[in-house]
This record gives C-alpha cells, structure tokens and sequence, in this order.
C-alpha cells in the first residue's frame, strides 16, 4: 500500500526528500522514549521531508484519499512515543521548515515548525529579546513543543509554552491550511481552535509556523541552590516564596543522589555539599540590585524552613552548568529507566505525593528516583528496570503512582503527554464523557482518522 | 622555601591572585571598524580562568593558610569582580584604576600589576589565570613574573604537592606533561582542568557587597615605577584590525549517480573544500 504512493510523495516534495530505505530512517522510528515503554515502530513506513505547509497540504489530502496514516514529526524528543509509527504509513518530518523571523515592533517571533529551540532561543538573544520557557532537551522543534504544549523548568514566571503562542498555522488532515490567532495579546473571535490545536499532539493537525511571545531580556539573573537536610523542609518552602510576592523564574527540586549522578554522568561536579534535598532557584530581574534583594527574601523564607545556607551562581557558565545538570538527570538515569512519569498535583500536594511514592518504593522494594518542578506541582517519579521483575511489576508500580496523584487531585501527565503510551491510562482520569468528546472532535477534524490514527 | 624579601618564606603562605573582569564572551558584540570589544553590549563578569586560579589559592589556603589578596587592573565598574572574588574567599581586593591605566597592551598592563605586586611587598606565589576571555593572550602572567624577575611556570593543570618547602606542579602542553618543582616563590598560571571553583554563598556575597575595594591609582604606584610605562603609553602594540570569522552553518548537498560516481564527485568536493 505504501509502495504505491511513494512515487505521488516524490512529485509533490521532490525526489531527494522521500526515504524509503529502513537503513536510512532508523532515527526517525524512534523518539527519547525509555526502550522498554517504547512501542514498536511498523514495519511499512516511508519519510517525507516538505518544505513547505503547501507540500503538507498536498501530502495530506493524498494520505486522506488512499486512508494513509500520517506521523507528524519534529525533533523526536517526546518521552511518550508520541512520534513514532506505530502502523504503515508515513513519517512526515518538519525539518526543513526552519526560518524565524523577529518582529521587534511586537515582541514576537514567527517561528517555521522545524526550527529547534536551541535556534529560537539563539535568535531572541540576538534580537536582545528573550524567550522565556527551558522545556528540557534544545534539540525540540517548534511543531513538537507546541502540539505538545511542553512545560519544563522556567515556567512559573511567564508558564508553559501554551501561554507564549499567539497565533499558529496549521494543515488540517484533509489538507486546508488555516491560520489560527495571529500577533494579537486579545482575541475573543468564536471558539479558541488554536488552543485545542495546542496540545492536541499531532492528532488534530500538522502545526507548520508559530507566532510565539517574546519578553525583554533580564537586566540580570541569579541561580540559587538551596541545599535542605529534610525533603519536606524544601517543598514546603516553596509555597512561602510565591506567597511573599516573589515569582522566581523557575523553581526546581531535585535529590542528592540522583542530581550527583547526572553531575558525573556530565563529568562535572555538583557543586553543593551540604544536604540531601536541593531547590534551584533562578531568580531574574531588571538589574543585580533587584536580583540580589530577591535573593536575600528567598534566602530568609528558605532559613525559616530550616534550609542550610544557599549557594549562588552569576555568571552565565556557572548557571549553564546548573541548567544543564539538572537537565540531564534523564539522559543520566535513562539506561536503567523503565519509564518516565510526569503526574501533577495541585502544588501544595506535592509533598503528599512525594510521601505516598517512598511507601510505594517501599512496598514494592523499588528505587523510585524523583525530582521535579516544584512551583508547577509537576513530579518526576522514574520507574526504573530492575533485574528479575517483568513489564508487570512497571506496570503495578506506575498505576500505584498513578492512583496517588489522582487521589491527591491531579492528572497523570502534567507536561509530556499521553503519546502511545499512556492512551491506556487515559480513563484513570478522563469520564466516559469527556473522553466521547474528544473522540467527537477528532472525527469532526480528520473525518479519515490519518493523524496519528492509534489515539 | 624562600620568600622573595630573600627571607625565609612564612609557614602561611601570601598568596596573590590576578583577576580580570571581562565581558560575557558569549553575548558581547565586537567594533570590527575600531578593533574591539563593545564592553556596553554584555554583562561583564570575571574572567573564567581568573576563577580557577583563585580557587587554587583558596584550596592552598585552606591546607596551610595564609592569605589571598586579589589584584586587578580595570575601571571602577571591575570592583563588582573583587566583590566576587571576595565571597569566594580572598582576604583582600585591590583595584588598580586611573584613566592613565587604560590603553594598556599586555606590556604595560603586566607592569602596572608587576609594580602592584612590588608595593605589595612580600609574597609566596601569585597565581592568574592561564589567558583572558576577551584578550586570549595568555602574556600577562608571564610577562608580570618577568617584571618581578621571579620563576613561573604556565598552563599549570595540577598542583600535585604544595607544602612548606614549595610547589610541584604538572603542565599539560598538548600531548605532554611537565613536572615542575618551584622551590622558591614564583608565579604559575593555570588552566581549566585545574579544579572546578566552587560556588560562593548568598551570605558571603551580600557581605562581600558592603566590603572595602582598596582602589589604587598612577601615583599609589609611582615610587619605584616609571609612569610612561603605565596605559597606552607603555603600549608598544596596537590592535590593527579584528575580523570576525563567518560561521558556516550545516550545507546539505547531494550527490547523484551509480556509487563510484557519486563517489568520485563526494571526494572532488571535499578537496575543493580542503583545498580553501
């Protein structure tokens, strides 16, 4: 069935962008999904690389007629499998849509889907601008981050990616393009279509260029670690900071034993000593005055809640080095990782949650490493491989986990998403209705079922 | 070991760290028509490898003690880099500041440290950074070393024994090592691989805030020193033009044929590129 489209996808993107030998699209069936919840890639899949939302229209309304599965894909960073075939089909990279321009006028940036984050984040600080969200791996393209609506640390100042978009255009299963939004702070114009698009993970529509909202650079930022002996201590400060007045830009809580192991794994060295529990907190403002008061605010909120004495970095190598420690706890633990979870609780649970997953460690006998961001109530728990016990033994424990975090009143995805591997779960904290409804939404958009047809 | 008063050295050693602010390499943009740097156009922090070589003398400090006084040469704004290297654990700051400082090539700006250090007086090793980010030299240590007449010994990677009776230390120059034992007082300048400086804390840094910058200017220097050798003065070089190196972003290209074909047309291009 494939075979017979491949020539019709060489006329619409020009024969050098269809790949059609598996040898040469082995990094395009999988994503950062731990290995042993990745689900398995099919065995019938042509890549198609277009340069344009014109050829995706094209591709689109031809993989509608034949009733042809389509994979959007982006940087193929996603932790849930979001991004790989799972039927035959097509794999529709965004890749070479890459431009971004700056409208300085409006503070905004009007970004093609493939540009990486690493790229945007670049362009902002040459245009003396900045985009504010740090959603993990800067390998992540635009199309994914949006239609995933990632998170990450650095939102408790401004928020997650949904609330940087403005505008969006988007190719929809049966091939219009439309434009949804645009460079405007207000709209109140019918339904918000773009705002389900955001999220929507590839189902709803093929996202090809973002008008993202970009802030003034910060006069100055600060990295704070503050290092705790007891893990309650340091969640239960952090409720304080926000109440105080003081909104830092991110508010990160990671374990001694699993920060130092992605030290190591860097070749650095964690560069806090003292305590078991640490929050990092990365405080920014317009100038070092404003840094430093703020600091010292957070500094005392942290001692009455028994911290020991915080740390601080300044330049931008020492806080890079921070960032990307904390960023690659995954990368670090990602051999012996089963699966990544990512549930949510209302912020002031968090501690409550931390609690119930050491009983389930307990029980279970297992070693649950956690971390988190803790200002968005957003958790870490890893399950990880452990020698002895199957599929099974991953599946009770996250399900345990799972049921933890609904009880204290959350979801079982705050930022990665449902994917592949976590449709499941879905009804765990969706009703009948709900679930209904989107199903209603889904026909209404790709009356063909082609966009990630397995959700 | 022997001090460089010619008596014998104190059991505490006086440690002496040179220190550079410097612009945020990463964000500062360059005046390719007057060759420099536009220092207005990124947050100015202290030199990286400053960093490493005070952290040397604070890991010595704190084996056998003594003190760590941290000279600078730069404008007023650099006191916010003695701040920091306070916090980090030096003793004392000082800031060599004056309009007839500036203009300084590496000649003249080893002088006016060397003739710091001379005020001064006593001391058991000084120790700088291996270069600047923003001036890349790496003269400026040596060349304060060949001022004061004293020993020194560059892109020192590891002090292996610091003790009463000297310093040994390893160099790393590409593939090979260098073992070098420093019996008397001198001066080492280190690299990257030295250590890792450690953090300085909140406390420490909002204290170092309110602590006293000793700021000495031309005439604090001048006993003993020759003023035509300070600033641009004492500068026999100049910058006569900086360029910028295009960054080449990643090309795709490809090539059409059988195998041997596209081969053979693989290699012309790559010799082509080679070739420029």
């Amino acid at each position: 069935m494939i075979k017979e489209i491949e020539n019709d996808l060489r006329d619409i993107v020009g024969e050098d962008w269809v790949v059609t030998k598996r040898e040469q699209m082995e990094d395009y069936l999988i994503d950062e999904t731990p290995a042993s919840a990745r689900p398995q890639p099919a065995a019938e899949v042509v890549l198609v690389k277009p340069a344009d939302s014109q050829e995706i229209s094209k591709i689109l309304k031809l993989a509608s007629e034949k009733k042809i599965p389509v994979f959007p894909r982006g940087g193929g960073t996603g932790l849930v499998g979001g991004a790989i075939p799972t039927k035959d089909g097509i794999i529709l990279s965004t890749e070479r849509m890459e431009k971004i321009e700056i409208d300085k006028e409006n503070m905004m940036a009007i970004v093609e889907a493939g540009a990486t984050l690493e790229k945007l984040l670049k362009a902002a600080e040459e245009a003396d601008m900045l985009f504010p969200p740090h959603p993990g791996d800067e390998g992540a393209q635009v199309g994914g981050l949006v239609v995933c609506n990632a998170g990450g640390a650095r939102a408790v100042k401004y928020g997650i990616i949904r609330n940087y978009v403005k505008g969006i255009e988007v190719v929809l299963p049966t091939g219009e393009i439309v434009n949804l939004g645009g460079k405007l702070l207000k709209n109140n114009t019918g339904y918000n279509l773009m705002h389900l698009m955001i999220g929507s993970e590839g189902t709803l529509g093929i996202i090809t260029k973002v008008i993202f909202r970009l802030y003034p650079k910060f006069g100055a930022t600060a990295t704070l670690i503050v290092p705790y002996e007891n893990r309650h201590d340091a969640i239960n400060t952090v409720p304080k900071i926000l109440q105080r007045g003081i909104i830092p830009l991110a508010i990160e809580y990671v374990e001694k034993d699993t920060i130092e192991k992605s030290a190591e794994h860097l070749g650095k060295k964690w560069p806090c000593e003292e305590g078991n529990a640490f929050l990092i907190v990365i405080v920014a403002g317009t100038g070092i005055d404003e840094v430093y008061s703020e600091s010292e605010k957070i500094s005392e909120t942290c001692q009455e809640n028994n911290s020991l004495e915080p740390l601080i970095a300044e330049s931008r190598e020492e806080q890079d080095r921070i960032l990307d420690i904390r960023s690659n706890i995954y990368t670090a633990l990602k051999p012996e990782i089963a699966d990544i979870l990512d549930v949510t609780v209302p912020p002031a649970n968090m501690g409550k949650l931390m609690d119930v997953i050491d009983k389930i460690a307990e029980k279970f006998n297992a070693y649950i490493p956690t971390y988190g961001h803790a200002a968005d109530g957003n958790l870490h728990p890893h399950v990880m491989v452990e020698k002895g016990k199957g599929l099974d033994h991953v599946k009770k424990l996250k399900n345990e986990i799972y049921k933890a975090a609904i009880d204290l009143g959350g979801v079982i995805t705050g930022e990665h998403g449902i994917g592949k591997i976590r449709i499941e779960d879905l009804n765990l904290c969706l009703s009948e209705k709900e679930i209904q409804l989107m199903e209603g939404i889904k026909k209404l958009f790709d009356p063909n079922n082609i966009l990630n047809p397995i959700k | 070991m022997i001090h460089n008063s010619g008596e014998a050295a104190n059991e505490r050693p006086n440690i002496i760290v040179l220190l550079k602010q410097v612009p945020d390499i990463e964000e500062v943009k360059f005046d390719t028509e007057k060759g420099t740097l536009d220092r207005s156009s990124a947050k100015a922090e202290p030199n990286p490898f400053d960093l490493n070589a005070l952290e040397a003398g604070v890991q010595i400090k704190e084996k056998l003690g003594g003190t760590i006084t941290v000279v600078s040469m730069g404008p007023p704004q650099a006191e916010s880099a003695l701040r920091d290297a306070l916090a980090r654990g030096a003793d004392r700051a000082i800031l060599l500041t004056d309009k007839k400082f500036g203009g300084a090539d590496t000649l003249a700006t080893s002088y006016t440290l060397a003739s710091a250090i001379k005020k001064l007086g006593n001391f058991d090793l000084i120790i700088c950074g291996e270069k600047t980010v923003d001036g890349d030299t790496g003269q400026v240590g040596p060349e304060v070393a060949e001022h004061l007449g004293i020993p020194h010994v560059a892109y020192v990677s590891e002090i292996k024994k610091c003790d009463k009776e000297g310093f040994v230390t390893v160099s790393q120059m590409g593939e090979y090592r260098y073992l070098t034992e420093l019996k008397s007082f001198g001066l080492i300048t280190v690299t990257k691989d030295i250590n890792e400086p450690r953090l300085p804390s909140l406390r420490d840094k909002l204290k170092a805030r309110k602590s006293e910058i000793e700021i000495w200017s031309v005439d604090d220097l001048t006993n003993g020193a020759d003023r035509n050798k300070f600033g641009i003065m004492g500068s026999p070089t100049s910058v006569y033009k900086i360029t910028i190196p295009s960054v080449e972003g990643r090309r795709g290209k490809i090539f059409r044929g059988t195998p041997d074909e596209a081969t053979k047309k693989f290699v012309e291009e790559l010799e082509k590129i080679l070739k420029v």
